[in-house]
């Protein structure tokens, strides 16, 4: 597919995700468009570094991305984004202060970006999109209170089951590593625990 | 009992005066997650904001007087105009950057620095919070937290 049609169906992807919160027409959505960029990241690369403020808001538009925290020494994954996905840290963007996360990608990935001053442009300039942007950071904050219940309230075993059932192509994506820390799993019970998954079709291994 | 686990968040509570704390069972242990007092908003969130059914209690400490707004009247408000959304967007934000804070404390600091920390910013809630219910907001067992609680006691007169 050419780029620009690309981007006009990553637009209108956009614009439905909008209007699934307030409704909003058309003309509406292009008096915001102006102020995204698009942004295109290699693999494995920073998209913010700790110590940065993160000056975006992202929605992936294409491949995965993760947010991790550095403690102890080891680095912990936050979050695990992939197409349709919000991404950026949190405090550093909404307080515009130094970030303590990181966010890297993992595939090749396109981010809608918005910047901080952008945004709050479109709240003063379409006074509607304030009903919008406070759904949207409530079901942010829905997803993380949910997560954070889940890994306080479940065994290693059921998070591992949930996970894999609700986002079954991650595997794939992701390497193991990451998505035992995500879980807060170790790596050991993870690959351990990957017999549970019944395989989904029969693969022939390209090296025997 | 403002709210048991299994029935829908009705109100959002702004503490007036008095303490309530938000915890959950696992298995048959209560973990604390939350301690409000005094000008701190307190609900089981998620249950208000989506109108589900509370994974959480909440559940007055001391006697308190709540300023409370019921989910239907927040909508009525935010229909006000975008003055109100945008005060709604700002709480939740903040509600949002709390909660992504407290995970990252809890990742990072070791339980001696979480206890310290708390001890600096909340000291005088050790007088009015059960030993145990702060423990467990601590992510510690109460015995860790009162040798802790000791060894503060010590350095400070030494």
């Amino acid at each position: 597919m050419p780029e620009q049609d690309l981007y006009r169906q990553y637009l209108d992807n956009v614009y439905q995700y909008f209007c699934g919160f307030i409704d909003l027409s058309r003309v509406e959505f292009d008096q915001i468009v102006p102020y995204f960029v698009i942004r295109k990241f290699p693999k494995k690369t920073k998209v913010l570094a700790a110590g940065e403020t993160d000056r975006y808001f992202n929605i992936i538009m294409k491949g995965v991305a993760r947010k991790y925290l550095v403690a102890h020494n080891k680095e912990i994954t936050l979050q695990l984004s992939t197409e349709g996905h919000l991404i950026h840290s949190d405090i550093s963007f909404n307080l515009q202060q130094p970030s303590d996360c990181t966010i890297e990608t993992i595939e090749p990935v396109v981010l809608l970006s918005m910047s901080y001053d952008n945004m709050q442009h479109v709240y003063q300039m379409l006074p509607k999109t304030e009903r919008m942007g406070r759904l949207i950071i409530t079901e942010m904050f829905i997803k993380k209170d949910r997560r954070d219940f889940q890994q306080l309230n479940t065994t290693t075993r059921e998070r591992f089951l949930q996970y894999m059932e609700k986002h079954p192509h991650m595997l794939q994506r992701v390497p193991q590593k990451y998505l035992a820390s995500y879980l807060n799993i170790k790596q050991e019970t993870f690959s351990r625990l990957k017999h549970l998954l019944r395989p989904k079709k029969q693969r022939v291994s390209a090296k025997g | 009992m403002l709210t048991r686990a299994g029935e829908v968040e009705q109100y959002l509570y702004i503490i007036s005066s008095g303490l309530v704390r938000k915890f959950f069972l696992r298995k048959k242990d209560e973990v604390v997650t939350q301690l409000a007092r005094e000008g701190d908003l307190v609900c089981s969130s998620v249950s208000f904001l989506s109108q589900q059914p509370s994974e959480y209690f909440v559940e007055t400490l001391e006697p308190c007087i709540l300023l409370a707004i019921s989910f239907d009247n927040l909508q009525k408000m935010y229909n006000l105009g975008e003055h109100t959304e945008r005060l709604g967007r700002l709480i939740t934000i903040d509600w949002l950057l709390q909660k992504e804070q407290w995970e990252h404390d809890r990742l990072r600091q070791q339980p001696r620095e979480r206890f310290i920390r708390f001890m600096r910013e909340n000291g005088d809630l050790v007088q009015r919070i059960p030993q145990k219910y702060l423990a467990s907001y601590l992510n510690m067992k109460p015995e860790t937290f009162s040798r802790y609680k000791h060894l503060l006691k010590s350095s400070a007169y030494s």
